[in-house]
């Protein structure tokens, strides 16, 4: 399904999104964030500071919560999550492309619940790159585009005075349907225009990790290189690379107490971290990982050998946050094209 | 004006005589423009040294990373580690020295002055140059330059310089061995403590819902604590597993240890976090900014700070950094203390 959207119409569609909660990207103390819409919806962000990662896996997930009386069994009750449906709005194609990539994490071998129950309630609609939003882009060396429909349920993309809105999925269908009278046909010339703005928006020069399909084999004969240590001198261990990044999945698991007569609290899923020193601590107090080094081997190789190896494909979407916030300058594209051309 | 070549020679120097085991400071990183920390360990690596305004970062916080290296492999430390420092990271390096966290024959300070600027925030810069991209920063008195490629692009540097430069007090670096550029002491662009007056302008309600909407943004990603050269502590609060354990530490234990933060990034957690590691602080920051420009969510973390160290002024005059033989603030006190318990 194609259509045109009247960039004057945009705020119709998304009022007409009654079933949803309808996201969109806005700014607050500086920041671009996704926020429920509450007045008109301006896509004129550049790319979110945070992706949209939080709709199905957000940085706390309650699984259940627990109460023992003392002398008793301790009774448990599950908690799903409520989330309202979501379409949520202007999402690069980078981000929407690491939207399979968490569903196969929390797909394979074990269905998360938590995870699936949040992920189905959520549409994606995408807006294509027509220029990079950052200096530190580099989807299209990970097999990604700046027009990439991949995980989106639509793409939008700017032409100016009107949209050119293409249904991906069902779900994106089903998004248009609710407001089939805001949209009209394209017309040849819009055919014409969007092909044109696609084509220019892949030619954008970009950053680039070279010969990324060699990759895997170069970090796995690399494990063992001094470059690691050297490359992740300046790192400072904090979470920013990781917490930013669209596909990064690993977590923490608690117990929460709020009160000790009767016990009772919530079992809680938090966001973790591999560059935390204290990630992979033992109880014994032994650190397998004891080193910035070993560190960041680990968040590269995860995102270019490790999960290559799994599934096939890379787990980096290059959308360069973690390039861009890295507060000492550490740079995912630099790190892999040194430790590639120095292996053995 | 410091001529960049004679801070390459003497780093040049002293690593080719054995003086020194390591020099840190700035090189041009692979992100454009921008400085990234450098650790050259060869005489050969000298030229590599820069500066300019993006030389943003407060590069004491290695010192103590170098100092946990060597504890960690039972080594002995030798000859001094060499570091380029501004004045608010030379005034950091005063504070490890007064809490002896590594003695003044440990490092060997080359002493960069901010001369009448200071470095650039990255978040008003990208205001400025309005999307276009940056390939060098240059200092040219008042100003910075800035190479794109639509050309050179000057702006007045107190319009993207970062806050707490505006507001500093001394941009020379008095503790030093060795120092490059003017001595502009007093220079001030702003009032002392201007953003934190500016704040604390607003009526309660205003500012608890100001400080709510920050605490509530924070991710607790601690980016703010790693970047912090004085928060150098081997267990912290926020981190429920590191307490100290032995083998004969029962899981008991272990499972009941006391958590004062949860993880859970909640409003009630993130106060928590914020308002101790600021307390923390106190007497001990420097006003070097790191924590403000790391953070990823724009959480005013400098006025926490900054609030402490007026507290710290206005009650006890004191001012932290100034000189390794004075007092620290929460290790020190004065026969005349109005309060009878401390005396």
């Amino acid at each position: 399904m194609e259509k045109i959207l009247d960039k004057k119409r945009l705020d119709d569609w998304a009022a007409a999104l009654t079933n949803y909660e309808v996201q969109a990207p806005s700014q607050e103390d500086g920041i671009w964030g996704f926020q429920p819409v509450n007045g008109p919806v301006r896509l004129d962000h550049t790319n979110t500071k945070q992706p949209p990662k939080e709709f199905a896996f957000p940085q706390r997930e309650v699984f259940f919560t627990f109460e023992q009386i003392k002398g008793e069994a301790p009774r448990l009750t599950q908690v799903l999550p409520q989330a309202p449906r979501h379409a949520v709005f202007g999402v690069r194609p980078c981000d929407g492309r690491g939207v399979p990539r968490m569903d196969k994490v929390f797909n394979d071998h074990v269905e998360d619940t938590y995870y699936n129950t949040r992920r189905k309630n959520v549409a994606y609609v995408g807006l294509a790159c027509n220029k990079p939003p950052s200096a530190n882009c580099f989807c299209l060396s990970v097999g990604g585009s700046p027009v990439s429909t991949d995980g989106l349920d639509v793409l939008m993309t700017d032409l100016g005075d009107r949209y050119f809105v293409a249904a991906v999925t069902d779900a994106g269908k089903a998004l248009m349907a609710e407001a089939a009278k805001v949209f009209s046909e394209p017309s040849a010339t819009d055919q014409k225009q969007v092909k044109q703005a696609h084509a220019a928006a892949v030619a954008h020069p970009q950053r680039a990790v070279n010969n990324p399909d060699q990759a895997p084999a170069k970090l796995k004969a690399s494990f063992k290189s001094p470059l690691w240590d050297e490359l992740a001198r300046a790192c400072i261990g904090c979470g920013i690379c990781t917490f930013l990044c669209p596909t990064c999945h690993c977590f923490d698991i608690n117990d929460e107490v709020h009160g000790k007569a009767p016990l009772k609290g919530q079992r809680v899923r938090t966001w973790d971290n591999c560059q935390f020193p204290d990630f992979t601590m033992h109880s014994s107090g032994h650190n397998p990982r004891e080193g910035t080094g070993a560190r960041l081997r680990q968040r590269v190789g995860h995102k270019f050998q490790y999960f290559y190896e799994n599934f096939g494909m890379h787990q980096c979407v290059g959308c360069g946050r973690c390039i861009t916030e890295c507060p000492v300058g550490i740079d995912i594209i630099n790190v892999v094209n040194k430790v590639a051309e120095n292996a053995a | 004006m410091i001529n960049l070549k004679d801070v390459r020679d003497a780093a040049r120097d002293m690593l080719a005589k054995g003086e020194v085991r390591a020099v840190i400071g700035y090189r041009r990183g692979s992100r454009g423009m921008f400085a990234e920390p450098a650790f050259l360990d060869r005489p050969e690596e000298a030229d590599e040294l820069v500066w300019d305004p993006t030389c943003f970062h407060n590069l004491s916080l290695y010192l103590v990373h170098d100092r946990k290296h060597l504890a960690h492999a039972g080594k002995k430390s030798g000859a001094p580690v060499a570091i380029v420092a501004k004045g608010c990271d030379a005034r950091s390096i005063v504070v490890l020295l007064q809490e002896h966290y590594f003695g003044r024959d440990d490092v060997y300070i080359i002493g960069v002055s901010c001369e009448g600027t200071g470095v650039v925030d990255e978040r008003k810069l990208a205001r400025h140059l309005n999307g276009a991209q940056a390939s060098n920063a240059a200092f040219d008195g008042d100003d910075f330059v800035f190479t794109t490629a639509q050309g050179e692009k000057r702006l007045p540097a107190r319009e993207v310089m970062a806050d707490r430069c505006l507001e500093c007090r001394n941009p020379f670096p008095k503790e030093h061995n060795l120092v490059y550029g003017e001595d502009k002491t007093g220079r001030q662009l702003e009032a002392p403590f201007a953003a934190l007056d500016r704040f604390e302008a607003q009526g309660a309600g205003e500012r608890w819902e100001n400080w709510a909407r920050h605490f509530d943004r924070c991710i607790r990603c601690f980016a703010c604590r790693s970047v912090c050269p004085m928060c150098y502590c081997d267990e912290c609060v926020v981190d429920s597993i590191t307490f100290p354990i032995s083998t004969e530490t029962t899981a008991d234990e272990k499972a009941n240890r006391i958590r004062w933060i949860e993880r859970s990034a909640a409003r009630s957690e993130n106060i928590t976090y914020l308002m101790t590691r600021a307390m923390h602080l106190a007497g001990r920051c420097t006003d070097c900014g790191e924590c403000d420009r790391a953070c990823p969510v724009n959480v005013p973390i400098r006025l926490l700070n900054t609030k402490m160290e007026k507290e710290a002024r206005d009650q006890f005059g004191f001012e932290p950094g100034a000189s390794i033989g004075g007092p620290s603030l929460v290790a020190s006190f004065l026969d005349k203390d109005p309060g009878e318990f401390i005396r």
